[in-house]
């Protein structure tokens, strides 16, 4: 009888060790698991985040290639890239100074805007009566981002918060004259711009106003002034003629609209505009 | 006789001005009918839109990121 009850307890005692060998692995298996979840979830997380903001800039990258359908268009697109680019210049040299003079080493912000200077002569430089002078736009304007990124990730490794404040709040306040310029010619090249587009609706309504057109041009009257005006004139037409007019400025869009959608999906269908900031 | 067929003819002239009605207010619109319809629908605000959209900003910008 003590036997059976000695074989008994050796049997619980196996049966015990039994279960812990088998629950503890699983219990390790489990918090595996549930890091790789986490992982992954992070991971989707970064990636949603990603391809929102990618989503962001296609469709404005969209919205902006409707105009480069002439190349006054491409030329106000690459006059505004070289601006913008030029503006990150400048911003990105004089945070490199103030790290300077905190003792920083500034090396490898350097060698970006060293980069950057490259790509704006390659702005400066493109062709906008070109076929290609979308492409072109589209892949300069990712590597600008593309650099405007890896000089703002650096900068971070090297400050905290409050320092990356400071900088900001120094180079906030921007005045150059090269930049000054560069916003005088862009506003005359739209200008230029803005009048084409005034005479092709003064040819849908079917009349021509062109000292209004010149006030707009020389800078008498907003273009504000100008839109209120025309959705007035529009507006005075008798319903069919309003509809009329209506129909043709919104197909007219619309045109303009799927060629920019159709040329930034070929882009990236083919690969390009997704560079990493790499010069050919 | 005659009280036999009044009724009967009664019933037939409301039945005829019933399908008259009927097919009066239900005809399809002519085209001209159809695009004075569809000419309410522009609205000042639909309008606008178009016309926003046909001119470039002046201050118009291209957004690269900041840099720091």
């Amino acid at each position: 009888m003590l036997k059976v009850i000695e074989n008994m307890r050796k049997i619980a005692a196996i049966l015990v060790v039994l279960l812990l060998m088998v629950s503890i692995p699983s219990l390790v298996l489990a918090d595996d698991a549930e890091e790789d979840q986490d992982e992954q979830d992070f991971d989707e997380q970064s990636q949603e985040q990603e391809n929102e903001t990618q989503d962001l800039e296609y469709n404005e990258t969209e919205k902006e290639i409707e105009i480069m359908n002439n190349s006054l268009g491409a030329e106000i697109r690459l006059l505004q890239l070289e601006k913008s680019i030029l503006k990150n210049i400048l911003k990105g040299e004089m945070a490199v100074e103030v790290l300077k003079g905190l003792e920083f080493n500034t090396t490898a912000l350097e060698a970006i805007l060293g980069e950057m200077k490259i790509l704006l002569e390659e702005v400066k430089t493109a062709n906008t009566s070109s076929n290609d002078s979308v492409m072109i736009f589209v892949e300069l304007k990712q590597e600008a981002i593309n650099y405007t990124k890896q000089f703002r990730e650096k900068i971070r490794e090297l400050l905290d918060d409050v320092k990356l404040n400071e900088i900001r709040e120094r180079i906030r306040e921007l005045a150059s004259g090269e930049l000054h310029n560069y916003s005088k010619m862009i506003q005359n090249r739209i200008r230029q711009f803005n009048r084409n587009q005034l005479y092709r609706l003064y040819g849908i309504i079917g009349e021509t106003n062109n000292s209004f057109i010149n006030e707009y041009f020389n800078g008498n009257i907003t273009l504000g002034q100008v839109k209120l005006q025309m959705c007035k004139m529009i507006n005075q037409m008798s319903k069919e003629n309003r509809y009329g007019v209506f129909s043709e400025i919104k197909e007219e869009n619309i045109k303009s609209k799927i060629q920019a959608k159709s040329a930034v999906e070929n882009i990236h269908n083919t690969g390009n505009g997704k560079g990493n900031g790499g010069h050919n | 006789m005659n009280k036999k067929i009044t009724p009967i003819l009664l019933l037939l002239i409301v039945f005829v001005s019933v399908t008259l009605a009927y097919v009066y207010f239900n005809q399809p619109a002519t085209d001209e009918q159809k695009y004075d319809s569809s000419a309410k629908d522009v609205s000042d605000e639909d309008l606008s839109d178009e016309i926003d959209d046909i001119f470039l900003d002046e201050d118009d910008e291209i957004e690269i990121g900041e840099m720091v």
